[in-house]
């Protein structure tokens, strides 16, 4: 009885305390601290002032859960895929025709082939994970670690698909290539010098002989927009099976060549093997429809009639792209 | 005397409310600072611009649809009667299919009477170099790689075309810029109907690009003539520069 008495001021004398206190919540387990350290990423010279939207910060925490997420299976239902299943590093996180690189994608507003994403990276790292993985939370509740590390990341107890996007997001912002060699010789690194062929087909692919960089131009090799790219007489649906318009039948997103050596196989259906395949197409094997785009100058010629010369040097310059620097990144490998 | 008094010392009395009266209504009239929104609308030939799906009749006599029409203006400046310039020296981006582009807001324009407003299509030699503009994807989209050129596209206006109106159709792409140290930029000058007195509050002006004229006035412009790649062409990029200064026109200088 005495000690009854006695708890019951000592449970109000706590209530009180927790009511009056503005320090933030205890900790909802034991060793749980949520103290995030902010993420200072430097994006590679030249690049656009990355998009870092405010309400997704990016500290350590978040940016290695988001790492741990991504080659992690958890995120499918029955555990048998992970991001990186598909996601390769050593060929620029890609690994087939329908699969687009992950390289880059903090500085992009529009996803998939076909555009069914747009907006920010959280959004579609939520598609990623809501839509095509369906991950079952209460498979990452029931994990030793993720609980803990989701609020490490973002202070609040709860797995949710949000969260799960922003750690994913946060994680693809420092998945950025910026150190070809084409980076390198613009940078004026000691030692390093394009090769007469890889001039040449640097000269070719920036102006409208070759006309490469209309869509594939700027410092991060793509426009990301989406074009018709002349491919074929009667063209897939793309973007237009997304948005109802028939002015966007044919369009797919334009991919990034940074990297391109390494992505083969090429267009959204893979239907080109190699890079000789592809720089065949753009000069002899384009077709008129509807929808091609007018940037497709060379459409009622069949092509850019390149020489076989222009043909090798522009691969010459292509294969500038190659970023072996984040092929081999340990920052972006497994934590596993 | 006697009356003198009392009415010198009513007017001593009225003086503080007759100096109030006088600061309050000054106050008042005082000319403010307004804010201008600068509009960029679009039309062919007095027609409703609508990318892909109408072809719309050319001087040069093949008809021709849009696909695209993004570009520069900047370098803005109202003008008084006394030729006194208030200017903005900014360069505002227009994507036709992006609307959140149609509007640049100009704050701060100072009262006064003006009787024009004046702007350059394209960038000046200032701006027009690499890395003149902010490091944006969307700049970053708009440069002129060319080698040996520098900057930006002045304009991407792209399309199709009827080669004979039997269905022979052909990109056109009417990129303009600067290229071989030939600037190509195009001063718009714009005068009001009648002088607008500003001081204080919204106004928009709104701009009209004919597309039309690019293809018509003082030249005609033949999408067969040029070929489809002009940027290094400056013999297109003349025309297109000298055609360029009747493609804007004023359709509403108001308050809002």
């Amino acid at each position: 009885m005495k000690s009854k008495t006695a708890f019951i001021p000592a449970f109000a004398a706590l209530l009180l305390a927790v009511a009056c206190s503005h320090e933030p919540a205890p900790p909802p387990d034991d060793g749980w601290v949520y103290n995030p350290t902010p993420y200072h990423f430097q994006p590679p010279p030249f690049f656009p002032l990355l998009d870092v939207p405010p309400d997704n910060p990016m500290t350590i925490q978040g940016v290695q859960l988001g790492r741990m997420l991504y080659y992690d299976p958890v995120l499918h239902p029955e555990g048998a895929l992970a991001c990186a299943s598909c996601h390769l590093q050593e060929i620029s996180f890609t690994s087939g025709p329908a699969v687009l690189p992950h390289i880059n994608l903090g500085w992009s507003t529009a996803f998939l082939w076909d555009g069914r994403v747009q907006g920010s990276l959280e959004e579609a790292m939520l598609f990623e994970v809501k839509d095509f993985f369906e991950t079952d939370l209460a498979r990452l509740e029931a994990h030793p670690d993720y609980p803990r590390l989701f609020y490490e990341a973002f202070g609040e107890k709860g797995i949710t698909y949000e969260r799960a996007a922003r750690a994913l997001a946060q994680f693809q912002r420092i998945m950025a290539s910026g150190n070809s060699k084409y980076d390198q010789a613009i940078r004026q690194e000691p030692g390093v010098f394009l090769s007469d062929a890889e001039v040449n087909g640097y000269e070719l692919f920036f102006s409208e002989r070759g006309d490469c960089f209309h869509c594939h131009g700027g410092i991060l090799f793509t426009d990301n927009d989406f074009h018709n790219n002349a491919l074929d007489a009667e063209p897939e649906a793309g973007l237009g099976g997304v948005t109802g318009s028939p002015y966007d039948i044919g369009k797919f997103k334009t991919p990034t060549l940074r990297n391109i050596e390494l992505t083969g196989p090429y267009m959204h259906d893979g239907r080109y093997a190699t890079l000789e395949e592809v720089v065949d197409f753009y000069s002899e094997g384009l077709h008129a429809s509807p929808t091609a785009d007018p940037l497709m100058k060379a459409v009622p010629q069949g092509g850019k009639q390149l020489t076989a010369q222009e043909k090798s040097d522009l691969i010459a310059f292509l294969k500038t792209l190659t970023d072996t620097s984040y092929t081999t990144n340990p920052a972006l490998a497994s934590p596993f | 005397m006697a009356k003198t008094v009392p009415l010198f010392r009513k007017a001593l009395l009225a003086l503080p409310f007759a100096l109030l009266l006088f600061y309050g209504c000054e106050k008042e009239e005082k000319a403010a600072d307004s804010i201008v929104h600068l509009n960029f609308d679009h039309t062919v030939g007095g027609l409703e611009l609508k990318l892909n799906d109408t072809w719309y009749p050319s001087a040069a006599g093949h008809p021709f649809q849009v696909a695209r029409l993004k570009y520069y203006a900047s370098n803005f400046a109202l003008e008084n009667a006394a030729g006194e310039r208030f200017e903005l020296r900014q360069a505002h981006y227009r994507d036709v299919e992006q609307p959140e582009t149609r509007t640049l807001e100009w704050q701060g324009v100072p009262p006064g009477e003006y009787t024009g407003i004046s702007f350059v299509f394209g960038l000046d030699e200032a701006a027009n170099v690499d890395g003149g503009l902010p490091n944006t994807t969307t700049n970053i989209n708009m440069e002129w790689p060319l080698p040996g050129d520098q900057g930006y596209h002045y304009m991407k206006f792209e399309g199709r075309y009827d080669l004979n109106g039997a269905g022979v159709v052909k990109p056109f792409n009417l990129h303009t810029g600067a290229t071989g140290n030939n600037q190509n930029y195009v001063r718009v000058n714009l005068p009001f109907h009648h002088p607008v007195k500003m001081s204080g509050g919204a106004w928009q002006i709104c701009f009209s690009m004919d597309l039309n004229e690019w293809l018509q006035n003082p030249h005609t412009y033949d999408f067969e003539t040029f070929g489809p790649m002009i940027m290094a062409n400056q013999n297109a990029q003349q025309l297109l520069k000298e055609n360029g200064a009747s493609v804007f026109s004023l359709s509403t200088v108001e308050k809002e």
